[in-house]
């Protein structure tokens, strides 16, 4: 055995796609200088559990982490996969932060994988567990993730700061590797589906949130139909919060969401406040931004929202080599360094051109033909 | 996000050709340079600003949150603005087709 050539990188920055992409295209990776200028230098507690998953999940993967936590060495390994696996994700991101990498590495492993995943299954920051059971499965279905086994279930909920929530989430592999797709009519909205949730707070925020989002939608489409899920006693989890996710379908086949959640701040974030704990926003303000967002979303154009960008570039490049061809709005931030990233781990190259008459953005790659290798092994 | 305008998407997102790739380490050298320019920036033709925010942008923290979710900080628009529904409204089965 020679010696291990490492890829190099800086910083704390999208550590999630690196880990993805190290893995799938088997490139260990060195990553220095992870917050060393930083009060509080090194890995967040998040970061680590998503090392200590992926762990999980593969055989024969090195993790190293130096003392301060600055200095990340990884060796990617197979993805074995598995049933009944359990993971607490802890409370410093929800379980959207992690189920993004997870379904990424799990379709490509040796066997089937199905997990109980613990923790925050709402809040702000990522795309909440709903988001991820009406737009992010179908996504993956479309680039011929079979659907049997794939499914995410939500037996319980919980907000920020203490969380206690539980998913269980299925994942199949992809027998062979993924088809391309051609993906550039995003169709007109023909309904609007919903989830209002609710955990330690009464149910009356959800029928405000309901009533105040579908206000706004009311004079677009008459389609308009939002479920409510308001859980109590153990199912809901530690702390109060309230949210709802809206998903629009159109004629076409393509998922536009949004979500939002409110609850109070977690511990470091409420430093400033002595011991007061900062209102909430009502309900109706919650259901009219949420409702507004989409519409945006809508307005955007592209067969994906924002938020999915990152997910539709990587299934695009891991793709057998035939051409896939995608239509998005505008290219956000996490989808151009999601780009940059696939160039440097991949080598795919995507050809981005502005349609000025739609105002989106039409990107065309040539897939990496990933194939599953963890599958091979067997 | 970035203005499609006239600007060449691939050149924003995988930088100029000949250059070599903007990715990781060279960040570090590109946002110096960036705090240097910021007293000149009064004192540039309008086009050359321009041409800075642009790179700005290409320019992000080597410790960036990492999330997906896109949160657009400019504020919302106000979707209840009949004009606004309408300028959507085709976008929708039930929008006017016989145009």
């Amino acid at each position: 055995m020679g010696k291990i050539s490492y890829m190099r990188l800086k910083g704390s920055q999208h550590l999630r796609q690196r880990l993805v992409l190290a893995t799938l295209s088997s490139t260990p990776i060195l990553i220095d200088d992870i917050r060393h200028e930083e009060t509080w230098p090194g890995l967040r507690p998040h970061e680590v559990s998503l090392l200590r998953l992926i762990e999980k999940i593969t055989d024969d993967c090195i993790v190293e982490i130096n003392e301060t936590g600055t200095k990340l060495k990884y060796k990617p390994g197979v993805i074995i996969g598995g049933k009944h696996l359990v993971h607490d994700c802890g409370f410093s991101r929800s379980i959207g932060y992690f189920l993004e990498p997870l379904l990424l590495l799990a379709i490509f492993g040796k066997k089937a994988l199905s997990i109980r995943l613990a923790g925050i299954t709402n809040d702000s920051n990522d795309p909440t567990v709903d988001t991820f059971k009406s737009t992010t499965l179908p996504l993956l279905k479309r680039f011929g993730v079979p659907s049997e086994g794939l499914f995410l279930n939500i037996e319980s909920r919980g907000c920020p700061p203490l969380g206690g929530g539980e998913v269980v989430l299925g994942v199949p592999i992809v027998p062979n590797s993924l088809t391309a797709v051609t993906w550039i009519d995003e169709g007109m909205v023909k309904r609007i589906r919903g989830k209002t949730f609710s955990t330690r707070v009464h149910v009356e925020c959800e029928k405000t949130m309901f009533y105040t989002a579908r206000g706004i939608f009311n004079r677009l489409l008459p389609d308009v139909y939002i479920y409510s899920d308001h859980r109590t006693g153990p199912q809901a989890g530690k702390s109060p919060g309230y949210g709802i996710s809206l998903v629009a379908e159109t004629t076409s086949g393509c998922y536009i969401s949004t979500d939002t959640a409110v609850s109070y701040a977690r511990g470091e974030e409420t430093d400033d406040y002595d011991d007061e704990r900062k209102e909430l926003t009502p309900p109706e303000e919650v259901g009219e931004q949420a409702a507004s967002r989409l519409l945006g979303e809508i307005e955007e154009g592209g067969v994906v929202d924002s938020t999915h960008q990152g997910m539709l570039f990587l299934l695009c490049a891991f793709c057998p080599p035939d051409v896939s061809k995608v239509r998005v709005g505008k290219l956000s931030p996490y989808g151009i360094e999601t780009l940059r990233h696939i160039r440097d781990f991949l080598g795919v190259k995507f050809i981005i051109k502005p349609d000025s008459a739609t105002g989106t953005t039409l990107l065309t790659c040539v897939g990496s033909g990933l194939k599953n290798l963890s599958r091979k092994l067997s | 996000m970035i203005s499609r305008q006239n600007t060449n998407l691939m050149q924003i997102v995988y930088g100029k050709p000949g250059l070599k790739p903007s990715c990781s380490i060279e960040k570090s050298q590109g946002s110096s340079e960036d705090e240097d320019s910021d007293g000149d920036e009064f004192f540039k033709p309008k086009g050359e600003i321009n041409k800075n925010l642009k790179e700005g942008t290409e320019v992000c923290h080597v410790n960036f949150e990492d999330s997906s979710k896109f949160i657009n900080h400019v504020k919302l628009k106000n979707w209840k603005d009949e004009e606004l529904i309408e300028s959507i409204r085709d976008r929708f089965v039930t929008g006017d087709w016989s145009k």
